[in-house]
């Protein structure tokens, strides 16, 4: 297995602190949904905080998987732009966070496909993430097939954020699609940053921006 | 043309039915109330059974009456957020 870690010098730190916020903003919608699903006992609304609550604990895994590469003198031999990490250097705990951010991401993002179908058969959403982890974690480069099917699962999730938006012209869903079209974009560019550092740094930078517009719109909903 | 209520929208109102009323109402005054079929009230006072924003007594002559429970009363009080939040994301 291959790990790549295709961070910039002048990056490196930016983006751990960028992780950092994705992570207590997507605790906060997780919190707000949770708060919705106990005023309400919605059966959409239970899934959607669900999903967030694992895209939340995939965010914090990221930070420090990260916070350790970094904390590893013996990964950033290679190159001090480029960091490869061969099966051989990368410590039980580097892995552990890999494999649990993939799951956790993976697993939150299958639930969020699962509450635009409006399918009431759980069968689907078991069906949906099997596939998606499977097809994830059984091949040699587990990354770059994570960013691959997380962003199958964010276009699923795009569209349908579209089509609401369509039939309902307002300012929170506009947020929240423009907010998962970052999303989107900045996944796909993780899958080009396998390749090249720049894309990795406007991943994160598109990303930020996503979750920016997340946030804002909770502060809107929150005011009313 | 009038925009057909949405289901948010008619629980809300349901609740505020019951609450307005002393919060101990017959069904006959949620159904003048709410604006509904009767059948379309039962299935909505059973779904709000069922997620325990109202719930069933009994009067003095067994006739059965609804009143609202305390997540009910803060269904009303957030409904505007729960909507908010709910369209934002498409959920229903």
């Amino acid at each position: 297995m291959v790990i790549s870690y295709f961070s910039p010098s002048w990056f490196r730190g930016v983006d751990i602190m960028l992780e950092f916020s994705f992570f207590l903003i997507s605790l906060l919608i997780t919190l707000f949904a949770y708060k919705i699903y106990k005023e309400t006992s919605n059966r959409s609304v239970k899934y959607f905080w669900i999903g967030f609550l694992f895209i939340s604990i995939g965010n914090f895994i990221l930070t420090i998987f990260n916070f350790l590469i970094i904390l590893n003198p013996s990964n950033l031999i290679f190159d001090i732009v480029v960091t490869t990490i061969n099966d051989s250097q990368v410590t039980f705990l580097e892995l552990l966070g890999l494999y649990s951010h993939i799951i956790s991401m993976i697993i939150g993002l299958s639930f969020l496909v699962y509450t635009t179908l409006k399918d009431k058969n759980t069968k689907t959403l078991i069906l949906i993430i099997i596939l998606s982890l499977t097809g994830t974690l059984l091949n040699d480069n587990n990354l770059y097939m994570f960013y691959l099917f997380s962003t199958i699962l964010l276009g699923f999730i795009l569209w349908h954020y579209i089509m609401n938006f369509i039939r309902n012209k307002k300012i929170e869903t506009l947020l929240v699609t423009i907010a998962f079209v970052f999303l989107f974009f900045g996944n796909f560019h993780f899958l080009i940053a396998v390749n090249h550092e720049v894309f990795y740094v406007i991943g994160h930078t598109l990303e930020f921006f996503a979750y920016l517009l997340i946030l804002g719109n909770l502060l809107l909903i929150r005011r009313k | 043309m009038k925009k057909k209520r949405e289901r948010l929208e008619i629980i809300k109102d349901i609740l505020i039915a019951i609450r307005d009323k002393g919060n101990n109402v017959k069904p006959t005054h949620i159904l003048y109330r709410s604006n509904l079929s009767h059948k379309m009230l039962k299935e909505y006072l059973k779904e709000l059974l069922e997620k325990s924003l109202v719930e069933e007594n009994f009067d003095k002559k067994n006739n059965i009456t609804y009143s609202i429970t305390p997540k009910g009363a803060n269904y009303i009080d957030d409904f505007k957020a729960i909507k908010s939040f709910m369209e934002s994301y498409g959920l229903d």
